[in-house]
């Protein structure tokens, strides 16, 4: 059953990896990027497909007009409340699923049906539960992150060796010692993993959910300026959008980075 | 010390099939003896171990320790692993206090108590170190100080210097020759290890397995200490005796359970 | 894989023998035994989630509420509409072209970037930009470029998918044991057989793994661009039965899109099984 998380794991290690090891190449590689994307867009004339001088002028506009921050704002709540609803839930089902065998049994196979759905789906059913506003956001939001963090805390909490707990229990650890003082530290990398993919997905699903439920957010600037074919604006959000993700996804690797220390140094070279 | 009274144990193998992994076991530890337990793999040893542990249930039988019976684990055992399973995330310092810690005990005691055992170990200056920054000796030294700090008064040590290399294993051994020297806890010590079995034991438990039994208990009248000279010791003919009649035992149980080779 | 062992201290092979007594099975390796024990877990599951919802739609109910049994009959009269075959049609043709391209050239390119470390420091960034940002925002301009039809759909199919497969292609080839390459070099094998013998195989299983996540993003992109711009198709029919307030309806398309995405992504699980059984066998082994 943790073939998924595992391999997701990999790709999340792939990623960590990366981003230290090419630090050199990234900004040479983005460099070229964006000169090539100026020349092309002063070439091809395309209305949708402006030069970057376009785009980063139309984001100074959308900024010191005050959309851009307000906009921001409303996301980055969306995005924190839903955030934070998925980390609580998904640590607690997952270590209720990682400790506990019926828990697992009752829950495990509708955890990796919605973890593999697509969640936007469940927008619609959102927008008649909740209505046309923030709550529908914020679940959308819960839908696509919680699920990844159940599923890596579940796998994270049984993959502790055996002997841990063990060693606890023949001390006269009870649950709660185990629980709090072997299994959760143990497992705090893998948790972790997961933590870092469910964030990535968070911020996917906070601009999917404010596209299609179009009351507030970067989101809902996207579909306008779509509706308008305002390219310009539409590429000036995505850059925003962009810095979004990755700054949400470092913050979590620096928390990660605090939290698993002591994870010897050549094995965190391969996460 | 401990009686051990027709003890069973069955458990439902990989296979889905039953195991019999204790039939009507029968032991008794005399109070500071050093007792090892000897056996193929499979044949219950560390199994019998973890029940006297109080960490798995069977099915049947008695455990009692001076008079009182098991049923879980107590202050006055404590447990030496095989995999160390020292907690990486914690320095030596607090691996070696972790038992006190479980045990209530105030920090600022637990530390200095943790302190004095890590000293005798011969880790006085690892304290702040994480179980990844040490060797494979050093670690079971820290799960060894672990198991002292609480202060039992039995000392359960399962196949604990098997994950270690040959040398490092000698020089452990030595060390806990004269660790119980000087303290006289009552030990059971599970191996693989015939010589190790001899080099420390009081008397030998030889065990079999399919269904994990008491086949023998050998005597060991090698003199004590043995920790000043264990090279002389091992060349002595009593130590060579017995050694070898242990492998002549262990190895017709081993030719007993290959059906498989003889037939091909 | 190594998400897991990074958390466990280093563990030495024989230690973990069968002596150990009875530990609870942990990861019990036949996946249709557990499945036969979970069962009644699962049914008990699914009926408490199905009785709570029929009575907060029945207590609760509005128009946008249906429940429960309402939904199953839509759900089952949907089946046997033409309207809903038509909008299957239309959406799975931009499924099947766009991962088709998707696996034609995101296998080759991540088995490139593996291969060739300078290539791959400069992918990188986009890689990572890529997989973390919110594609949905460029339908937008797709729909500008491309307009409303097919090739829009498509496109945006490829773009969900394609990241998952280069990427793990890319770690496939790069976990291939070297010394295996160096083995098969000390045998006299060229650089042909190296790719052919070792390299290619190797990497299978994480190829496979990588198909299989595409395959559910590139379901998610399917449904995302319509849902969100085109509205065309099953993404169509939700708007438009939200529109007309036929909740059943619509909770219907929603039960059929997750039922297809379940089904295709069960067939990749099942395929992976099947074509990458000795990576299964020999994981299992180190185990012990």
């Amino acid at each position: 059953m943790s073939a998924l998380a595992q391999r997701r794991g990999h790709s999340a290690r792939a990623r960590g990896r990366l981003s230290w090891r090419s630090l050199p190449a990234a900004p040479v590689s983005l460099g070229a990027a964006a000169a090539a994307w100026e020349l092309v867009g002063q070439v091809a004339n395309a209305s949708f497909f402006p030069p970057l001088t376009t785009v980063l002028g139309r984001l100074v506009d959308m900024a010191s007009s005050g959309l851009i921050f307000s906009s921001l704002r409303d996301s980055l709540i969306n995005l924190l409340l839903g955030f934070a609803i998925s980390l609580f839930g998904g640590l607690a089902i997952g270590v209720a699923m990682g400790r506990y065998r019926k828990v697992e049994a009752a829950l495990g196979v509708y955890v990796y049906a919605l973890l593999t759905a697509p969640s936007l789906v469940f927008a619609p059913i959102f927008f008649s539960l909740l209505g046309e506003g923030r709550g529908s956001i914020v679940a959308v939001v819960v839908m696509y992150s919680m699920f990844v963090m159940i599923i890596n805390t579940a796998s994270a909490i049984q993959g502790v060796p055996a002997h841990l707990p063990e060693m606890a229990r023949s001390y006269g650890a009870g649950e709660g010692q185990v629980l709090l003082r072997v299994l959760l530290p143990a497992a705090a990398p893998m948790i972790m993993a997961g933590v870092r993919l469910g964030v990535g997905r968070a911020v996917t699903g906070m601009i999917n959910g404010e596209m299609f439920i179009a009351v507030v957010g970067l989101g809902r600037v996207v579909t306008q300026a779509g509706g308008r074919f305002d390219s310009a604006s539409v590429l000036a959000v995505l850059l925003v959008i962009i810095a979004v993700a990755l700054g949400a996804v470092a913050l979590v690797q620096a928390v990660d980075r605090r939290i698993t220390r002591w994870v010897p140094k050549t094995a965190r070279g391969d996460r | 010390m401990i009686e051990i009274r027709e003890l069973r144990k069955t458990y439902v193998g990989q296979d889905g099939g039953l195991v019999e992994a204790l039939h009507d076991v029968d032991l008794d530890v005399r109070p500071n003896e050093f007792l090892t337990v000897l056996g193929p793999s499979g044949c219950g040893k560390t199994t019998l171990l973890k029940c006297v542990a109080g960490l798995i249930p069977w099915d049947d039988g008695d455990i009692l320790i001076d008079g009182t019976p098991v049923r879980g684990p107590g202050p006055d055992r404590s447990m030496v692993f095989q995999n160390f399973a020292l907690l990486p995330w914690a320095t030596v310092l607090d691996n070696v206090a972790f038992g006190l810690r479980m045990r209530g005990v105030g920090r600022a005691e637990r530390e200095e108590r943790a302190r004095v055992l890590i000293k005798k170990v011969g880790l006085a200056g690892f304290e702040t170190k994480r179980p990844g920054e040490l060797s494979g000796g050093m670690q079971q030294r820290v799960g060894l100080a672990r198991a002292l700090a609480v202060q039992p008064q039995v000392l359960l040590m399962d196949e604990p210097f098997g994950a270690v290399d040959e040398q490092t294993r000698r020089l452990l051994q030595e060390e806990l020759l004269s660790i119980w020297e000087e303290h006289r806890l009552t030990v059971v010590f599970i191996t693989h290890s015939m010589e190790e079995a001899v080099l420390l034991g009081d008397r030998v438990v030889l065990m079999s397995a399919r269904p994990g039994q008491i086949a023998e208990i050998v005597p060991v009248p090698l003199e004590r200490p043995r920790s000043s000279d264990v090279g002389a010791l091992e060349r002595s003919g009593q130590y060579v005796e017995i050694t070898a009649y242990l492998w002549d035992r262990l190895r017709d149980m081993h030719e007993e359970h290959r059906p498989a080779k003889a037939a091909g | 894989m190594t998400a897991t062992t990074t958390s466990r201290p280093p563990r030495r092979s024989g230690t973990r023998g069968g002596r150990t007594g009875p530990r609870p099975a942990r990861r019990p390796g036949v996946l249709r035994r557990v499945a036969d024990r979970n069962l009644p877990y699962q049914v008990l599951t699914f009926v408490v989630f199905a009785a709570g919802w029929e009575l907060y739609a029945r207590g609760q109910g509005g128009l946008l509420i249906p429940s429960f049994t309402e939904t199953v009959e839509a759900t089952v009269e949907m089946l046997g509409s033409a309207e809903l075959w038509r909008a299957m049609y239309v959406s799975n043709q931009a499924l099947v072209i766009g991962f088709a391209v998707t696996v034609v050239a995101g296998v080759p390119l991540g088995i490139l970037l593996g291969r060739f470390r300078g290539l791959e420091r400069l992918a990188d960034v986009y890689l990572n930009i890529l997989l973390v940002t919110p594609m949905a925002a460029i339908i937008p301009l797709l729909v500008m470029s491309v307009g409303f039809g097919l090739a829009s759909r498509v496109i945006l199919v490829t773009i969900f998918s394609i990241v998952m497969v280069v990427v793990n292609a890319r770690a496939g080839v790069r976990q291939v044991d070297p010394s295996l390459i160096e083995m098969a070099r000390s045998f006299g094998a060229d650089e042909r057989a190296v790719w052919t013998r070792v390299l290619l195989p190797g990497a299978l299983p994480a190829i496979m793994t990588g198909v299989r996540l595409g395959l559910g993003r590139a379901v998610t992109g399917m449904v995302i661009v319509e849902l969100l711009m085109v509205s065309d198709a099953l993404g169509g029919l939700i708007l438009e039965y939200r529109g007309l307030f036929q909740a059943p309806l619509l909770y219907g398309t929603i039960v059929i899109i997750l039922a297809e995405a379940l089904l295709l992504i069960s067939m990749a699980r099942w395929a992976e099984r099947k074509l990458t059984r000795w990576a299964q066998t020999t994981t299992a082994r180190s185990v012990r």
